[in-house]
């Protein structure tokens, strides 16, 4: 399989400290990687370095065989790499529908014209359809004239997936996309992951292991700012640095672990 | 492989359409707001003169072109003088060396401030908040102290200088009807096209930015473009009314500039309500109201203005308009609940 991501000795320095250190990292085309890693371990700094929110210490990244090492952000985008927030990152002060406007017309031949994207109003049948068929993908079409800021928590993290998803990614970067949600809201979130995993790739930074073990191929495991594991979930999960430095963390399901060993 | 995902949701039709959303499916603009604010403006002619409703318009695009910076962007300036000041310079001395050509003026008093907006923009759409304000303001200062000295030789200093344009057919700028009549056209003119910019893909987009620009560059947008292309709009537009006040007072002098007067545009927005084109219009006239006639009676209005926005900051946030329109759309949602109670009562 084609290589879509790479990393090569990607490192972050914050001051004293060391984010991230000289981590090399490959993702393959349609795969679904994991990455799990204490709190502060630095994956969210990796992804931030991925995506271009500030540019490495040292090291470099290629996208599609490309460098990208100094590209902007948008530039990432439109190549094909989206992510999401840890902590959600919706536009609170517009309605649902308003939220998938610029995401549903950039990626979308027909509205490449200026005139259109100056003029045409947001109230047209095309743009409505755009932001209707995102809302249906992530079932919150019922909610579509809602003030964002209305939302739970929950459906504004199903809104921030929808917007990821209407820019018609390649590779998804999700961060927590579980964290802070009730049960109820976990299942719908993961159902959705289910059923769009097969159409892109996917890495997905995640606390609750037992949750994504189902749905990943590759899991990595940060600890310290560098990648100590990975590989297949079950043998991930059964390595003795892993377990040292997962031990007594309430996030990893005992029982689970258990059961993997014992297979 | 993107097509399977998008084929297996078919677009919805017109009917499948949830309800709420097509319930806000009115248009943007109406020609009704048109005759309205035509209206407004006509019924307070006989009230105050010709040539002061004219100078209230003048203002009030002024406003509406200062609204699409702060209450769309959310970026504040206390320089927006600078672009205004420029138009009514370039339109005064293009008549007063080049040509007496009224329109072809117009036309180059907004070019010449989006010009400049284009070289500034550069700077100064880089930052934010305060540096963005102050920015602007330092570039006014510049601005107010060149026409006063350096180039005090063709724009006359303090003393400023008179402009006479010549007739066009029955454009003769100096009858106060028809000043007033080309004003109210070019009002409506900014109105409409903010309003349909506003309403596009593009006012999501200055809105995004508005509450959070990072976000938008991970949505794979060149913010600094878009930003910079507001910021020329909204100096143009200035220029725009910068070029009518010349006219309408066939008068130039460095008042057109003056740094002190972007207190009246920011008090103008916060009064009708920013992010509002109808608040930039209802404050704009209210402020000129204020600053017209509050001083015949009392002498230090300037207070009763200070006072006027501690009210609106703290009880008013939206402003006149904010404040209206929430009321109405209360009603609108009471309205709406009770009648879907009725309908559940005549179900059962
Ligand atoms: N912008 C920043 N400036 C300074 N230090 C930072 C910054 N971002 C992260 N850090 C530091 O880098 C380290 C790694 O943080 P990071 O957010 O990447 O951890 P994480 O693995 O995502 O943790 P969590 O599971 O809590 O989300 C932490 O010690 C953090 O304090
Ligand atoms: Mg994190």
């Amino acid at each position: 399989m084609p290589e879509i991501l790479a990393a090569e000795g990607l490192s972050k320095h914050f001051g004293g400290l060391i984010a991230v250190n000289k981590v090399n990292l490959s993702i393959k085309k349609g795969e679904v990687a994991g990455i799990i890693g204490p709190n502060g371990s630095g994956k969210t700094t990796f992804f931030n370095l991925l995506s271009g929110f500030f540019p490495p210490t040292e090291g470099r990244m290629f996208l599609f065989g490309e460098e990208i090492t100094h590209m902007p952000p948008y530039q990432r985008v439109m190549k094909g790499m989206v992510r999401t927030f840890q902590l959600v990152s919706v536009f609170n002060s517009m309605s649902v529908w308003e939220n998938l406007v610029l995401s549903g017309i950039r990626f979308k031949e027909r509205y490449t014209s200026a005139r259109k994207f100056f003029f045409l109003s947001t109230k047209d049948d095309e743009i409505q359809e755009n932001c209707l068929k995102a809302l249906r993908l992530v079932g919150l079409e019922s909610h579509a004239s809602t003030l964002t800021s209305e939302l739970s928590y929950g459906s504004k993290r199903l809104l921030e997936i929808g917007i990821a998803l209407s820019l018609n990614p390649k590779l998804l970067l999700l961060d927590e996309p579980l964290s802070g949600l009730s049960d109820v809201e976990i299942s719908e979130v993961l159902n959705l992951l289910h059923r769009i995993k097969s159409d892109l790739t996917l890495v997905i930074i995640e606390h609750k292991l037992s949750k994504i073990v189902n749905l990943v191929d590759r899991l990595c495991v940060m600890n310290e700012g560098h990648i100590i594991c990975e590989g297949n979930p079950n043998h991930v999960l059964c390595d003795p640095s892993v377990r040292e430095c997962y031990w007594g963390k309430e996030e990893i399901d005992q029982g689970l672990l258990q059961e993997k060993a014992s297979a | 492989m993107n097509e399977k995902k998008t084929s297996s949701l078919n677009p919805p039709s017109k009917e499948e359409l949830p309800s709420t959303l097509t319930n806000f499916q009115r248009k943007e603009y109406r020609k009704i707001d048109f005759l309205l604010i035509a209206a407004g403006f006509l019924l307070i002619t006989p009230i105050l003169s010709v040539h002061r409703v004219t100078d209230f318009m003048i203002f009030c695009i002024f406003a509406m072109s200062f609204d699409l910076l702060y209450g769309y962007m959310g970026r504040l300036s206390f320089g927006h003088m600078l672009f205004l000041g420029t138009g009514a310079y370039s339109c005064g001395l293009f008549i007063k060396y080049v040509s007496g050509n009224p329109l072809i003026a117009i036309l180059v008093g907004i070019a010449v401030a989006g010009l400049l907006g284009i070289l500034l923009g550069l700077i100064i759409v880089r930052t934010t908040g305060a540096c963005f304000a102050l920015i602007n303001l330092a570039f006014n200062h510049i601005g107010f102290f060149l026409v006063l000295s350096p180039l005090r030789e063709i724009t006359r200093g303090e003393d400023g200088f008179g402009v006479s344009a010549s007739k066009l057919g029955f454009l003769n700028f100096s009858s106060r009807p028809i000043m007033f009549g080309s004003v109210l056209l070019c009002l409506l003119l900014v109105f409409y096209l903010l309003k349909r910019l506003t309403s596009s893909p593009f006012g999501i987009m200055i809105r995004s930015i508005k509450e959070d620009e990072t976000r938008v560059r991970f949505l794979g947008y060149n913010t600094f473009l878009y930003k910079w292309i507001t910021f020329v709009l909204a100096g143009s537009l200035a220029g725009l009314a910068g070029t009518l006040s010349a006219l309408n007072y066939n008068y130039v002098n460095p008042n057109s500039m003056d740094v002190h007067s972007n207190v009246g545009v920011v008090f103008a927005c916060l009064i009708g309500g920013a992010g509002n084109l109808y608040g930039a219009l209802v404050g704009g006239v209210v402020y000129m109201v204020i600053s017209n006639f509050l001083p015949i009676y009392i002498h230090r209005w300037e207070m009763f203005l200070g006072f006027s926005l501690l009210i609106i900051t703290f009880r008013f946030r939206k402003g006149i308009c904010g404040y209206l329109l929430g009321l109405w759309e209360h009603g609108a949602k009471k309205r709406l609940i009770e009648r879907s109670a009725e309908q559940g009562v005549a179900k059962i």
